[in-house]
């Protein structure tokens, strides 16, 4: 059963954020493996180590201490073992110049955070199910903030 | 003036010219006149000389005679003496009468005949001469010679008489044409004279009416000499000339107050003026002004001077070559105190460095309303949904109640804050405005009002909008919230209809336009069947926060129509509402065409 655990990983250095979205997890009962890292710095050690098994998806809120979501996603843009993975931005935030930069620098949609339960695991469920490697080819700004 | 002021000269020359050669006429008109007095002297001394020589001709020949007959009488060797003597000047009379009359032909025949008639007499003479000393004194021969001598005396003297006569008649007729001449001069003098006296008035006058313009004109430089002296004073700079050949300097008044001196209280020239400039200028301005003397030429300088009591000027400076009439290279120049200038630049600098720093703390404002206030709410409103639906269950009836007043009061401060977010966003100046299909906007605007238009059964018509300038996210905030309004406002018992209509409008036929000045303007109506409002509320609602209902009734913020305002002040246009209660509302936007 191992072999059909999806491996997510989230950075979010709010704990009621990380609380919600594995409490959405276990809720959804999807076969998922979610773990939380409090900030970019620490996400990046543990994607930076050889061994760790790289995430099908990495949630990335973008405004925490020490490194920015932003910050990683450069970094991880630019490292050719990451540069492959699904990278949804889930933030507080929409702003224009947020979801413009994030696009630009290659994050595959943008989550902004719901303010109910239900809608939060709707958006989550609606990631995870979504085939990646078709919607990659076919990824445009119009469709990059995840509408509820 | 100056067409004049040439013509003017032009005439001068020429009455100058007449007057000189008028002069000339004068000299030789009098010349002449003289040259004619002369001659008419001449002519009246001839005619005596010639008479008088006739004259003594006559007497000369008598007193041969005289002589022969004294000889004959007594027989004196001293008549013969007399006798030759007379002969001789005889001979000499006749010589000067000839030489007198050598260019009168007439007179020549004249002296001709006498000259044969003398000849024939001095003949007798000798005749009777001879016949006395041959002793035959009444010899008839003597006495014939003697009688034809005397008849031919007679003839001579009538011959004489002739020439005398004849030379006299030559007198008269030679006085009479002179006479006419010398009459006809002083006339011809004067006339010229009066003249010459008219073209000196002339000239005169005209001399005087260019010195009235002179002095006019004096008059007039030295009104704008003052009134430059003002406009220096007023507009805070000074002017200078230059003499590049001489190396002059000439400093105005004001030049000197802008130093803070006393206008001319020291010689105007160039190291005087250096001892004012700031000390950090000087270098600078001492080679702009030694390049300004070798090319003839300066271009805008700017610098200090220190006054004496230690206040900083900032002076700017221009000059340009002027050649004067003597050929000289001058420069004239301009030099403006621009110290409240460059003050209100820095004032204004400041202020715009304030204004940044106020911009930059809005924005830290806006990122913590978009993003650090919202994330508490988010999370009370994630939890009260854990809640409602975990364990509502387990909760009293009034414990439900609070769960619901919570739920309410917390959308209500999402709804508050999104729309505040709204409100500050539309405060962005740097939007810039594009070509726009109002169309796809109106269509966009109804698409983010969907759920209301199918759970009203709302309808909504609206004319083909023409492509407009505008900010395109903004016009569609504007429909979003016209719409929206519309439809929230909306009566219970009938569906809401919505006219969107369009006409192009002048601003100076609607009164809505009273301070536009653009001309032509696109004039949108949202036009609504719903619960209105009274007419003297159609100001109100566009305040930020002012609300027609309480929130029990109608849910909203009031801040909605305050961004249609700023919506259209953005846009340089204008909104109106117009209301009847329970009738409907009309909602007017302007947009320049």
């Amino acid at each position: 059963m191992q072999n059909n655990l999806i491996n997510i990983v989230l950075a979010d250095d709010d704990e009621d954020d990380r609380l919600f979205f594995t409490e959405a997890f276990e809720e959804l009962k999807i076969k998922s493996n979610v773990s939380t890292y409090n900030n970019g710095v620490l996400l990046m050690e543990y994607l930076n180590k050889t061994d760790s098994i790289l995430p099908e998806l990495l949630f990335l809120d973008l405004n925490m201490p020490k490194k920015s979501g932003i910050e990683c996603l450069v970094d991880i843009k630019k490292n050719a073992r990451l540069k492959d993975m699904v990278i949804a931005i889930y933030s507080t935030s929409a702003s224009e110049e947020d979801i413009e930069k994030t696009f630009v620098l290659g994050a595959n949609i943008y989550i902004k955070k719901p303010n109910d339960f239900k809608k939060l695991k709707k958006a989550l469920s609606e990631v995870v199910t979504t085939n990646w490697q078709y919607q990659t080819d076919s990824l445009n700004k119009d469709n990059f903030l995840l509408r509820l | 003036m100056g067409i004049t002021s040439t013509y003017n000269n032009h005439f001068l020359k020429i009455a100058f010219g007449l007057g000189l050669f008028v002069i000339l006429c004068i000299g030789g008109f009098s010349y002449k006149h003289t040259q004619d007095l002369k001659d008419s002297m001449e002519m009246v001394k001839h005619t005596y000389e010639v008479n008088l020589e006739l004259k003594n001709l006559l007497a000369n020949l008598k007193n041969t005679e005289t002589s022969e007959h004294g000889f004959i009488i007594i027989n004196d060797s001293s008549f013969i003496d007399s006798y030759n003597s007379g002969r001789i000047k005889i001979a000499e009379n006749l010589k000067r009468i000839n030489v007198l009359t050598k260019d009168n032909p007439e007179q020549q025949r004249n002296l001709d005949s006498l000259n044969k008639a003398i000849g024939k007499r001095l003949f007798y003479l000798s005749e009777t001469l001879q016949s006395y000393k041959l002793g035959q004194i009444r010899s008839p021969k003597f006495i014939s010679s003697f009688k034809l001598g005397n008849l031919k005396m007679n003839s001579i003297r009538e011959q004489v008489q002739t020439m005398i006569t004849y030379e006299d008649k030559i007198l008269e007729i030679r006085q009479v044409q002179n006479k006419k001449a010398l009459e006809r001069t002083p006339i011809i003098l004067y006339s010229i004279l009066i003249l010459t006296l008219l073209l000196l008035l002339v000239a005169y006058a005209i001399i005087n009416r260019d010195l009235k313009v002179l002095k006019e004109n004096n008059e007039q430089l030295n009104i704008f000499k003052e009134s430059a002296n003002l406009s220096e004073i007023v507009s805070k700079h000074g002017s200078w000339t230059c003499n590049i050949d001489q190396d002059v300097y000439e400093f105005s008044d004001n030049f000197y107050r802008i130093l803070g001196e006393e206008p001319q209280s020291f010689e105007s020239n160039i190291e005087n003026f250096m001892k004012f400039v700031h000390k950090d200028d000087v270098q600078k301005l001492t080679t702009q002004v030694e390049n300004m003397l070798i090319e003839k030429n300066l271009p805008f300088i700017y610098y200090r001077v220190v006054r004496k009591n230690g206040e900083i000027r900032h002076l700017k400076a221009f000059g340009e070559l002027y050649v004067n009439n003597e050929g000289e290279n001058n420069l004239i120049g301009t030099t403006a105190d621009i110290t409240d200038e460059v003050n209100n630049f820095r004032l204004i600098e400041e202020r715009n460095e304030e204004l940044e720093r106020n911009n930059k703390e809005l924005s830290a404002f806006n990122y913590v309303a978009s993003h650090d206030l919202q994330e508490p709410l988010r999370k009370i409103q994630t939890f009260i949904s854990r809640l409602d639906e975990k364990e509502y269950e387990k909760l009293s009836d009034s414990g439900k109640l609070y769960m619901s007043r919570i739920k309410k009061a917390a959308s209500r401060m999402r709804l508050l804050i999104d729309d505040l977010l709204q409100f500050s966003r539309t405060n962005k100046s740097d939007n810039i405005t594009e070509l726009t299909d109002i169309n796809e906007l109106i269509e966009a605007a109804k698409q983010e009002n969907i759920e209301a238009i199918i759970s009203k059964k709302a309808i909504i018509y609206n004319d083909e909008m023409p492509n407009m300038m505008v900010i395109p996210f903004q016009i569609k905030q504007l429909f979003i919230n016209l719409i929206g309004n519309a439809l929230k406002y909306s009566k219970d018992d009938i569906p809401p209809v919505i006219n969107i209509t369009y006409a192009k409008v002048h601003s100076l036929e609607d009164k809505n336009l009273p301070n536009l000045t653009h001309g032509y303007y696109h004039q949108i109506c949202v036009i609504d069947n719903g619960i209105g409002f009274e007419q003297e509320f159609a100001e109100k609602i566009f305040t930020l926060f002012s609300r027609l209902h309480s929130r029990d009734e109608y849910s909203g913020t009031g801040i909605g129509l305050s961004i249609c305002k700023k919506i259209m002040e953005n846009h340089k246009g204008n909104i109106t509402a117009e209301g009847k209660l329970n009738e409907g509302s009309i909602f007017k936007i302007y947009i320049p065409s």
